[in-house]
């Protein structure tokens, strides 16, 4: 089997007495969509954020392309430890909240970081957000601040804008948990169309419909451990766990 | 009541020394002026220092914190006495240094803008705070996972948005510092007040002095109400909804 574009083994993350991973292991292949269910306060955010070192973890080790990007505890304390460049450039996140940049345009929230960060051309930068935003369906709204945009719209501007960075793997955390219900689908959309392009992703969602219907793989989360992993039709349909039974009958009473 | 009136708004007196008074508060507008530039620098230096990350920083977000707690807790007159009596004794420091005569301007007046720079930074240091730390946590997260460092990430991101909320506070502490200005007058620098008083010392009355005052009343009152009209529209934004990104 080919080397998995992400692994992680072991994953312990707390804040002071309070654990909220419990040793994660994770496999995720090039092009694989994973979606990570489970009751809040499972650890699924978490999991996700250590990816890409917001939260580093405290114990265990994640490859990303083969590469160790965390030494793991003792190494030395700071950010400094943590390869996070590398990681940063390769993986995208897309947050609940959005947090686009408010005082910038749609185009520029796109422009900002491949400017700075990979040092783009100001043209280069414009173009390739142009055919993002085109790509999310937002071409008319290239100039538009956040405030004059809907919620769907700014998550379509936030996914562009991670895009932007040419992310090999994408992180969403909940992305359409914030979203009016009618403004869900064309989230969704965008991130159907990605994950049909061959991005590999790791979607932490409630979107049962979605995770069944885009998912390679579903992981259930609880209390800091994965309970049960597998695919959509095992994990959704016929799961083993009880935990995992009781979790998607309360979900699918609603 | 006319003694007192004679004491204290004696136009004659007043219109005798108009033009000294006035020529002492343009001294007042030019430390102002000085004052305000350097220390909304280093402010936002001291800003930026105390919100460094890192566990290996902490030694110099202590020495910061420290700075801005101490410069807060004594009086400004204590700093410019400290400074104008004692910098120019220092022998190990450049003399121009010692007693520097920049721009044309005394020592005297480069002694205050030092103190008062040291000491209003450490103010605007906390208007600043303030600013930065009303940005949601998600903005620097957002930038930081776009693979920007801590300090792209508060340049592009957190400063330009910390410095639109905080006009109104910013705008008090500068109408502070001008009136503060007058407190240089205790190492002889000719401004205003210190101008009234001589005069007063000369012909007993008090009147060049109240007419020092009128001259601050003249910009401080405007700009104090400037500070409400910003502070009302600002109020008028978050009540529109336009902070609140939904």
């Amino acid at each position: 089997m080919a080397e998995p574009m992400l692994s992680l083994q072991g994953i312990h993350k707390r804040y002071g007495d309070l654990e909220v991973l419990k040793g994660v292991d994770l496999d995720v292949a090039k092009g694989e969509v994973v979606c990570i269910l489970g009751p809040s306060g499972s650890g699924k955010s978490t999991l996700l954020r250590c990816v890409n070192l917001l939260e580093p973890p405290e114990d265990g080790e994640i490859f990303l392309e083969g590469k160790d990007i965390c030494k793991g505890p003792g190494s030395g304390t700071g950010e400094q430890s943590w390869n996070l460049d590398f990681v940063r450039q390769r993986v995208g996140m897309v947050f609940q909240q959005f947090n686009l940049f408010p005082h910038k345009s749609a185009m520029a929230n796109v422009t900002m970081a491949p400017e700075k960060v990979l040092g783009r051309s100001k043209s280069e930068a414009r173009e390739k957000a142009k055919a993002l935003l085109e790509r999310v369906g937002l071409g008319d709204k290239l100039d538009q601040y956040p405030e004059r945009l809907s919620g769907g719209q700014q998550q379509r501007v936030a996914i562009a804008r991670a895009l932007a960075m040419d992310p090999h793997v994408m992180l969403f955390d909940e992305v359409t948990s914030a979203l009016d219900p009618e403004l869900v689908k064309e989230v969704l959309d965008v991130l159907r169309e990605l994950a049909d392009e061959g991005m590999t992703m790791l979607v932490v969602t409630h979107e049962l419909g979605f995770a069944r219907e885009v998912g390679d793989k579903v992981v259930f989360m609880d209390g800091g451990v994965i309970v049960e992993q597998g695919p959509p039709a095992e994990v959704l349909d016929n799961p083993q766990q009880e935990r995992t039974k009781k979790f998607l009958g309360l979900v699918l009473e609603r | 009541m006319s003694e007192f009136f004679n004491q204290y708004f004696d136009f004659t007196v007043m219109g005798d020394h108009f033009g000294e008074v006035l020529d002492g508060f343009f001294k007042n507008l030019l430390l102002f002026a000085v004052v305000a530039v350097l220390a909304l620098s280093w402010g936002l230096i001291l800003a930026l220092l105390r919100q460094l990350p890192g566990k290996k920083l902490m030694p110099l977000r202590g020495v910061t914190i420290a700075y801005i707690d101490c410069l807060r807790a004594i009086p400004i007159l204590g700093v410019i006495l400290l400074i104008s009596g004692s910098l120019p004794y220092l022998e190990f420091v450049p003399k121009d240094i010692r007693i520097p005569h920049f721009l044309g301007q005394t020592d005297p007046f480069w002694y205050g803008a030092l103190a008062l720079t040291l000491v209003y930074g450490a103010y605007m240091a906390e208007v600043y705070r303030a600013g930065i730390e009303a940005i949601p946590r998600g903005q620097i997260e957002a930038a930081r996972s776009l693979g920007m460092s801590h300090s792209q990430a508060m340049r592009n991101v957190v400063v330009p948005q910390a410095v639109t909320k905080i006009p109104a506070p910013m705008l008090n502490e500068l109408i502070s510092l001008l009136k503060d200005t007058t407190l240089v007058g205790v190492i002889a620098l000719g401004e205003a007040l210190l101008i009234g008083r001589e005069v007063q010392a000369e012909t007993f009355n008090a009147s060049a002095y109240v007419l020092g005052c009128a001259m601050f009343l003249v910009i401080c009152l405007p700009a104090a109400r400037l500070v409400d009209y910003l502070i009302k529209r600002n109020q008028g934004k978050v009540a529109r909804g336009s902070h609140i990104a939904v």
